[in-house]
């Protein structure tokens, strides 16, 4: 490899101060710093450290994400990966932008919103959309509050919100029918103009008519909705790795996945009619999804661990009450939207106990 | 007892329990620096002849804390800048030891035996716990921290000592007790039960005054003012707490059964630069150059004076060992840019997050640079300082109020109760530096909130 850290040494000048290229120096560290960890030593104590960095950090949610990405590109086909690509293409557009006017680094988080957003897509929607929606995200969610470390909410729920309003419709009926039966969609690229392949409702639309989906459909995966929300186990697993690593929190998403379970328990002992079993809310929709991958976003979610409690049973009690008593048939991204909102007051409240606490230490 | 946080960074170059006895050399440079004192004050003059244990300075403002001359020699105070050159070095021998001037064997009270460990060079071997600095001899403390562990990597095994000097040490216990009058001692000990912890436990039973206390062991729990902290004692200026270290409490030991100054230094040389981690029985004074010459595996090196988590970077300025120092630790300097590192698995990489593969692979010490592993970022959140940090305060958002310059708010959060162990730098995925942003804060907030109180308690 030492050829191409040869180039870049080459190549350097022109991007420097004066040189010609000076405006897209963001892009050629970020180009540089991907291949070859960066040259930087300590200055001070500590003199050695931990060898996370955010690149590694990012790129494990991606490696977590992996298993959502195959099984959906297996029952939903090759557009799968066109909704990706575009989504990746046009925030990163917006986010090399804001990089270059604002002259900082180019931040690994895009790497992730990049991903989460298209995953929480119908499979069937249209390209452009994507496109629109992801630069939305970025720039609304994102860049207006300052850059990644300083956003209020996710980016790409920010994004997917900004979709579900202005096109509603299209939002909520671009669903495709997976298949099971090897080698599922692998080798095709289905568009909403299929139509034999296009579906009207998800499992939880449809439950809200009486048609319940069967669990081992919902585990595995092969029923309609969002691209990457459909399969229990990957998301599971993914999730799992992720909790595992420490990347994510698993306050929140006990905190979520708890309270939705208890709350959805006692709501079918006192109407089962109505009130679908607990184990069957829990694998259907984006829930899984939303409380391992969306609400552990740690900078949109709260800091203190007691904020993490407070802030996931938020997100598990407004999901279960925005599905049951309201016309919406998924309530995750606002739960979650509205938890981001909730998230500093609650960190406030937890320090102000910890500072109360710590006040007598001496 | 409440020990909070911490986290082992499992580093290549443990010393092993050898000591190795270096010659003495043909000239000694003693710093008038040293982390804790300035020896401002010369009571040598230039040319003069000095006997071995002789005082050559003292820090007027840590009260009178003496350098003593380390051997027989001639002085040069101004060969090379801020140190005290001695040439003409006479090996060790045991009739040349300085006379001092009140040869008073038999010393009654607990104050005057203070006053000649303070004299002969002990003194400087205690410690306040919560401020880090020299205590006041003429005051009795609340209670005593005897701590024979070191968990920084690395430090001189405790363990090793005690095992080496076994009657000394237990004799050195009696002697600390003389030292006070009624107040506790707390034996600190690693909680694992091994042959060393039972012997000593057995030798002390019938000494009520001494208090066992088993600690994991995790760094920074060998910390002085996290250890005061977790027995429940509280800082004050009129009965402060102290702490001392077994290499310590060797030094109080050979003073006041020999009423000898104490002029020998063991220090650790180990790290993963390092080519046979291990002791040194040395002097202060011993020129650094001559002690890292062969001893050091990679061209370029970083040698710090102190742990790899708080220790100072010797510079080329400082040419000989000082008094206080009782560690070296020696890095390589990162050279090698790797590739796609962030995307590897990371087989040989020990992370505080479970990210790497090494957690598949049996326990190893891993070889590290001075590689920062990363570009700096804005915070994202992840919490991991506030998980390790032993004081119990959030250092994220300490961080974060530092960036908008809320000194108030900041003292608020408690700054002032940070140890300086440097682990939530260490773990920071966004490599921030927060343990040197809060050690400046901490002086900021000092002079511009409380301009008045900015003297050190007295
Ligand atoms: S340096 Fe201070 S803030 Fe950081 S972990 Fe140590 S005690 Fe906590
Ligand atoms: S370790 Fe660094 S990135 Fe993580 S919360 Fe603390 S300051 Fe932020």
């Amino acid at each position: 490899m030492k050829f191409l850290l040869k180039i870049f040494d080459k190549n350097r000048h022109h991007f420097e101060e004066g040189g010609k290229l000076r405006l897209f120096k963001p892009v050629f560290d970020a180009t540089e710093n991907f291949h070859f960890s960066p040259a930087t030593r300590t200055i001070f104590a500590p003199h050695l450290r931990d060898p996370l960095d955010v690149k590694r950090f990012m790129s494990t949610v991606i490696v977590a994400l992996a298993p959502c990405v195959l099984l959906a590109v297996y029952f939903f086909g090759l557009r799968v990966l066109a909704v990706i690509f575009v989504s990746y293409a046009a925030g990163g557009i917006i986010e090399v932008l804001f990089a270059v006017v604002r002259k900082e680094e180019i931040n690994e988080g895009f790497l992730v919103t990049g991903l989460l957003f298209p995953l929480i897509l119908p499979p069937a929607i249209p390209l452009w959309m994507v496109a629109v929606g992801v630069m939305f995200g970025v720039l609304v969610g994102k860049e207006l509050f300052g850059g990644t470390g300083r956003n209020l909410f996710n980016p790409a729920l920010v994004g997917r919100c900004f979709l579900a309003i202005a096109y509603p419709k299209a939002m909520s009926s671009n669903w495709i029918n997976p298949v099971l039966e090897f080698p599922g969609r692998m080798t095709q690229y289905v568009t909403s103009l299929n139509t034999d392949a296009i579906s009207a409702a998800t499992p939880l639309a449809l439950a809200k008519q009486g048609n319940w989906a069967g669990i081992p459909n919902l585990l595995f995966g092969n029923v309609s909705g969002s691209i990457g929300e459909t399969s229990a186990i990957a998301i599971i697993a993914g999730g799992i790795f992720l909790l595992f690593t420490r990347v994510a929190n698993w306050r929140t998403v006990v905190g979520t996945l708890g309270s939705f379970a208890a709350l959805g328990f006692v709501m079918h002992l006192a109407n089962p009619q109505i009130f679908g079993p607990v184990v069957w809310h829990l694998l259907a929709g984006g829930l899984l999804f939303g409380a391992f991958f969306m609400a552990t976003d740690p900078v949109s979610s709260p800091i203190t661990n007691g904020g993490k409690w407070i802030y996931g049973t938020i997100i598990g009690v407004v999901t279960l009450l925005i599905r049951n008593l309201t016309g919406y048939v998924e309530g995750v991204m606002f739960a979650i939207l509205l938890g981001n909102i909730a998230a500093p007051i609650l960190d406030e409240i937890i320090v102000k106990i910890r500072l109360r606490k710590l006040k007598n230490e001496r | 007892m409440k020990l909070r946080g911490g986290y082992n960074i499992l580093l290549k170059g443990r010393p092993n329990s050898e000591e190795e006895v270096l010659c003495d050399p043909e000239i000694l440079y003693l710093p008038l620096q040293s982390p804790r004192f300035n020896f401002s004050e010369l009571c040598v003059e230039d040319g003069q002849q000095v006997a071995q244990g002789q005082i050559l300075a003292k820090d007027p403002d840590n009260f009178f804390v003496p350098l003593l001359a380390p051997r027989v020699g001639t002085v040069r105070l101004q060969s090379v800048e801020s140190h005290i050159v001695l040439e003409n070095i006479e090996q060790k021998s045991e009739e040349a030891i300085a006379d001092s001037k009140e040869i008073s064997v038999q010393e009654k009270s607990a104050e005057s035996k203070r006053k000649k460990l303070l004299d002969y060079g002990a003194w400087q071997f205690f410690y306040d716990a919560f401020e880090q600095s020299l205590p006041d001899p003429a005051k009795a403390p609340q209670a005593i921290i005897l701590s024979i562990l070191r968990l920084e990597p690395f430090g001189i095994n405790g363990d090793a000592i005690v095992q080496n000097n076994l009657p000394d040490f237990i004799a050195g216990l009696e002697k600390l007790q003389s030292l006070i009058e009624y107040q506790p001692v707390y034996l600190v000990m690693p909680d694992t039960k091994s042959e060393l912890t039972r012997y000593v436990r057995e030798k002390i039973k019938g000494k009520a005054w001494v208090e066992f206390m088993e600690v994991p062991l995790r760094y920074p729990f060998d910390n002085f003012t996290v250890l005061a902290r977790s027995l429940g004692l509280k800082r004050g200026s009129e009965n402060p707490v102290w702490g001392i270290r077994a290499e310590g409490l060797l030094a109080v030991n050979k003073v006041l059964s020999n009423s000898q100054p104490y002029t020998e230094r063991i220090i650790s040389f180990a790290g993963p630069g390092v080519k046979i981690p291990k002791h040194l029985k040395t002097v202060p004074g011993y020129p650094i150059d001559q002690l890292i010459s062969d001893r050091v595996t990679c061209e370029e090196t970083r040698v710090i004076n102190g742990g790899i988590l708080t220790g100072e970077t010797v510079t080329k300025k400082t040419k000989g060992i000082d008094s206080e120092c009782s560690r070296f630790t020696v890095l390589c300097e990162h050279t090698e840019r790797e590739f796609m590192g962030f995307a590897m698995p990371g087989f040989g990489k020990h992370s505080y997050s479970n990210s790497f593969m090494s957690l598949v692979r049996r326990k190893f010490r891993e070889n590290i640079t001075t590689d920062l592993r990363g570009e700096q970022r804005p915070c994202v959140a992840c919490g991991f300082c506030e998980e390790v940090c032993p004081a119990g305060i959030m250092p994220h958002f300490i961080h974060k109020l530092l960036y908008q310059n809320e000194l108030e708010e900041v003292e608020k959060h408690r700054i002032d109760l940070c140890v300086g162990c440097g682990l939530c730098s260490f773990v920071c995925p966004s490599k921030l530096e927060l343990g040197k942003q809060f050690s400046d804060a901490h002086d900021l907030i000092r002079e511009e909130l409380h301009p008045q109180s900015s003297e050190p308690e007295e």
